[in-house]
C-alpha cells in the first residue's frame, strides 16, 4: 500500500525537484531566516508561558513537584485567588500605584521634554545626567529612596525639617498610610527620564514653522502649545503611556527593596502578591493563576494599541 | 572576508559553552569517578560572607583529606535565595547532594520528600542525646529525622554597659522591669531598646519569644498574642521602641546599637564580631521573662537531598563534621554556637562570657515547628505585629482575626 516517497509514476518528477518560482523561494528563504529566531522564541517565550497555564490548572506543590502527582484542578486555583482578599487588595494597590506612577512621570516628563526642547547653556549636560536615574538598577535606586526617605537619618525628612516645623518630617516607609506614595515617589523618579527622552524626540518631530506661522496669527505660548503642541504630540504621548503602562504595572523590584510590601500590607502590588505566592508559600498553582491574571492588564492595554494602530494604518 | 571555524576551535567554544551551562563540571566529574573512585558531593550554603570563608575552606580540605574517595563541591546563595534555589532545583533536577539550611526551612522542605530520610543512620550512630533538644527536635518531621545541626543561636538581651550605668539601672530579667528600663534609659534620639518588627521570618523570629514568655503559643494566639502585642504596642506609646523597627532587619537593629542610637537591643550571637570590633561596651543577658523564659532557636541544619546518589558518603561526610575534633573549629572559625550539649565546655563559648550566655538559653530555646503551613502563619503574625506597632489596629482586635488565619494554617498537614 505504501507508496514510495519518489514515485515518477506517470512520469510526473519528485516534488523536491519541481521548479519554484522565485516568490515562492523567496518565501521559503523568509521562513529559513527567521526560524532560529521562532525557535528562540518558542523556548523562552511560548513555552514558559505555556508550562504556566499548565501549572494553573493543576494543584502544584513542593511535593508535587518531585515525582507526584498534579491532578488537574480546572479552575480552582483561579477561583481561590479571585476569592482571596488579599489578591484584590493587591489588585487596588496595583492600580493606584501604576495611575500615580504614570500620572506624574508623564506630567513631568513632558515639563522637562518642553524645557530641554528649547537650547539652553548645558542642556546636553543636564540632559544626560538626568538619564543617570533611568540607568541605575533599580535595587540601586530602590536602596537610595529608602535611605532619604528615612525618618531619622533621610535627606527629604532633612529638607523638610530645614524649611518649615519638625512635624513636616516623617515616615514615610513606616507609616502604612504614606508607604505607597513612598514607593510612587521613587518609581516616578526612575520613570521620568524614559518619559522625557521619547517626548523630546516627539517635539522634535513638529514643524518648527507650525510655531512660527502661529506665533505671526497672533497666537500666544499656551494656545500654541495647546492647539498645536497637544495635538501633534497625542500619538507619541499614547505610545509612552502604554509603555508605560506596562512598565509600571508589574514593577517589583524598586517595591520589593523599599517596602518588601509592608508595612503591614501597604504596598503588596500584584506583583509581590504572586512572588510571595510562589516563593514563600509555594503554592505554585494558585502563583501561576495569579500570574496569568497579573498579565491581563498589560495584555489588554497592548491589544487595544494594536488595533488602534492597524485602525491609524487604514485611515490613512 | 571569510572566518574559517576550524573543527577545533568550534569543539573548544562549545565545550566553554558547556562547561557556562554546568554540562562541563559534570561530565568531568563523572570521568574523574570512573578513574580514581572518588565521589563528587556537591554542597549547598548561604555563607556567603568573606568572613565565613577560612571556616568552610578549612573544613572542606579535612573532609577531603579525612573522609575516603569523597571531593566536595560547594555553591553559595544568598541567604533568602538558598530555599528558593532549592525549590526551582527539584524543578529542573538541579539539586546538591547536602546542604546546610536554615533551621525553620525544615517546615517547608520536609512535607516535600525533597530531604533523605536519616532515621535509620542516626540511630545507628548513636549519637542523638548528645544534642540540645530544640535543635534536635527541629530536625525531627513525622517521626523521621530529616537533618542533623550544624549549629545553634538564639535571642538574647544586649545592653550599653556604660547607659546602663549612668541611668542607675541594672539589666532587666522581668517585663516589667523591661518597660520601666527601657523607659529610663530613651532620651532624645536615643531609644531604649531595639528590635526587629520587619514585615519577613527575621520579624516573626524577634517576635515569638514575646509570645511564648506570655505562656502562648501560635494555637493560644487570640489571647497570649494580644498580651504579648500589647506589651510591645505599650513599648512604642511610650516612645521606648521605635515604630520604625517594623522595616529594621536585625542588622539594622545593631547598627542603632553600636552607633549609640538604642541603649538596649534584642539580637542573637551573630552580631558580635562586629560589635566587638567598636569601642562599646556591652553585657548580654536572657531574654527578660513574663510567665515564663523562652526564646526562639535559630541556626542551620545538615541535611541530605533524597534525590542524591551518594547518600551513604554524604552522611558520612555529616557524621565527621560532627566530631568535636573538627566541630570545635568550625563553629569558633565561624563564631558560631554548637547544638552539642558535649561541647559545652571547649571552644570560644566556653570563655567568652557573651557567646556562654547565648548557649546558656539554649535548653529554653524553642524551634519553629509549625509544620507546612508555617509561612502563612509567619505571615499572619508579621502583619499583626505591624499593624498594631503602626497603630493601625488595636492588639486585641488583631490577635482575634490573626488567630483564626493561624488556625487556617496550621491545618495544612
Amino acid at each position: 500500500m505504501r507508496r514510495g516517497a519518489g514515485t515518477t509514476e506517470r512520469g510526473r518528477r519528485p516534488p523536491l525537484l519541481r521548479p519554484v518560482s522565485l516568490a515562492t523561494r523567496r518565501r521559503r528563504a523568509g521562513y529559513l531566516f527567521s526560524l532560529p529566531g521562532l525557535v528562540f522564541l518558542a523556548l523562552v517565550l511560548a513555552y514558559p508561558l505555556l508550562y504556566n497555564v499548565w501549572t494553573s490548572v493543576h494543584d502544584v506543590h513542593l511535593k508535587e513537584l518531585l515525582g507526584g502527582s498534579s491532578p488537574f484542578v480546572g479552575l480552582d486555583n483561579y477561583r481561590t485567588t479571585l476569592d482571596d482578599p488579599d489578591f484584590w487588595h493587591a489588585v487596588r494597590l496595583s492600580l493606584v500605584f501604576t495611575a500615580g506612577s504614570l500620572l506624574f512621570q508623564f506630567t513631568i516628563g513632558f515639563a522637562l521634554a518642553l524645557l530641554f526642547a528649547r537650547p539652553f547653556p548645558f542642556n546636553g549636560l543636564l540632559r544626560s545626567l538626568l538619564l543617570v536615574a533611568w540607568l541605575l538598577p533599580p535595587v540601586v535606586s530602590g536602596t537610595l529612596f529608602r535611605w532619604m526617605l528615612d525618618q531619622d537619618a533621610g535627606a527629604y525628612n532633612a529638607l523638610l525639617r530645614a524649611v518649615g516645623p519638625d512635624s513636616l518630617a516623617h515616615d514615610w516607609l513606616i507609616d502604612p498610610g504614606t508607604a505607597l506614595a513612598g514607593v510612587v515617589f521613587a518609581n516616578v523618579w526612575v520613570g521620568v527620564p524614559f518619559n522625557m527622552l521619547l517626548l523630546l524626540v516627539g517635539l522634535h518631530t513638529i514643524d518648527p514653522e507650525l510655531h512660527e506661522a502661529a506665533a505671526l496669527d497672533g497666537a500666544n505660548a499656551w494656545q500654541r502649545f495647546r492647539w498645536i503642541t497637544v495635538p501633534l504630540m497625542r500619538p507619541v504621548s499614547v505610545t509612552v503611556l502604554l509603555l508605560g503602562l506596562v512598565y509600571t504595572f508589574k514593577v517589583f523590584d524598586i517595591i520589593f527593596v523599599m517596602t518588601g510590601g509592608g508595612p503591614v500590607d501597604a504596598t503588596s502590588v500584584l506583583s509581590l502578591y504572586v512572588y510571595e505566592i510562589f516563593f514563600k508559600f509555594f503554592r505554585f498553582g494558585e502563583g501561576a493563576a495569579a500570574g496569568l491574571l497579573l498579565l491581563l492588564v498589560p495584555l489588554l492595554a497592548g491589544a487595544w494599541y494594536v488595533r488602534r494602530l492597524r485602525g491609524e494604518g487604514d485611515a490613512a | 572576508m571569510s572566518h574559517p571555524v576550524d573543527r577545533r576551535g568550534f569543539l573548544r567554544a562549545a565545550g566553554a559553552g558547556a562547561a557556562g551551562l554546568g554540562l562541563g563540571s559534570a561530565l568531568a566529574g563523572c570521568g574523574s569517578d570512573k578513574q580514581s573512585g572518588t565521589v563528587t558531593l556537591t554542597w549547598w550554603d548561604y555563607f556567603t560572607l568573606d568572613n565565613f570563608r577560612p571556616a568552610f575552606d578549612r573544613l572542606i580540605k579535612d573532609i577531603e583529606a579525612q573522609v575516603p574517595g569523597v571531593r566536595i563541591e560547594r555553591r553559595t546563595f544568598p541567604f533568602a535565595d538558598l530555599e528558593r534555589q532549592i525549590t526551582l532545583g527539584a524543578v529542573s533536577g538541579d539539586l546538591p547532594d547536602i546542604a546546610i539550611v536554615d533551621n525553620v526551612s525544615m517546615n517547608s522542605l520536609a512535607g516535600s520528600g525533597l530531604l533523605a530520610d536519616l532515621t535509620e543512620r542516626v540511630e545507628d550512630w548513636g549519637q542523638a542525646d548528645q544534642y540540645y533538644k530544640g535543635p534536635w527536635d527541629g530536625c525531627q518531621v513525622g517521626g523521621k529525622n530529616l537533618g542533623i545541626p550544624n549549629n545553634s543561636n538564639c535571642l538574647a538581651l544586649y545592653y550599653n554597659l556604660r547607659m546602663l550605668d549612668s541611668a542607675g539601672v541594672r539589666p532587666p530579667t522581668t517585663w516589667d522591669q523591661l518597660a520601666d528600663t527601657a523607659q529610663r534609659l530613651t532620651s532624645g534620639e536615643r531609644f531604649g531598646l531595639a528590635m526587629s518588627a520587619i514585615r519577613t521570618e527575621e520579624g516573626v523570629f524577634q517576635f515569638l519569644p514575646f509570645l511564648w514568655q506570655a505562656g502562648g503559643d501560635l494555637d493560644t494566639f487570640a489571647t497570649y498574642g494580644a498580651t504579648a502585642l500589647a506589651f510591645l504596642d505599650d513599648l512604642v506609646a511610650k516612645g521606648s521602641l521605635s515604630e520604625q523597627c517594623v522595616g529594621w532587619t536585625q542588622q539594622d537593629v545593631n547598627t542603632r546599637f553600636v552607633n549609640g542610637r538604642a541603649a538596649m537591643q534584642i539580637n542573637g550571637p551573630w552580631q558580635l564580631p562586629t560589635i566587638k570590633k567598636t569601642d562599646v561596651e556591652y553585657g548580654v543577658v536572657a531574654l527578660p521573662r513574663d510567665k515564663e523564659s523562652a526564646t526562639c532557636l535559630g541556626g542551620e541544619n545538615w541535611v541530605v537531598m533524597a534525590s542524591s546518589d551518594h547518600q551513604d558518603k554524604a552522611w558520612e561526610v555529616l557524621e565527621y563534621t560532627q566530631r568535636p575534633s573538627v566541630l570545635v573549629p568550625f563553629l569558633v572559625a565561624l563564631g558560631n554556637l554548637p547544638a552539642r550539649k558535649d561541647l559545652a565546655d571547649t571552644g570560644t563559648w566556653a570563655s567568652d562570657p557573651a557567646l556562654r550566655l547565648f548557649l546558656s538559653q539554649l535548653p529554653v530555646a524553642r524551634p519553629r515547628q509549625y509544620g507546612p503551613g508555617y509561612a502563612d502563619a509567619s505571615q499572619a503574625v508579621a502583619e499583626a505585629e505591624q499593624s498594631v506597632l503602626t497603630g493601625t489596629a488595636s492588639p486585641s482586635a488583631v490577635a482575634k482575626t490573626t488567630a483564626t488565619k493561624l488556625d487556617k494554617a496550621l491545618e495544612q498537614r
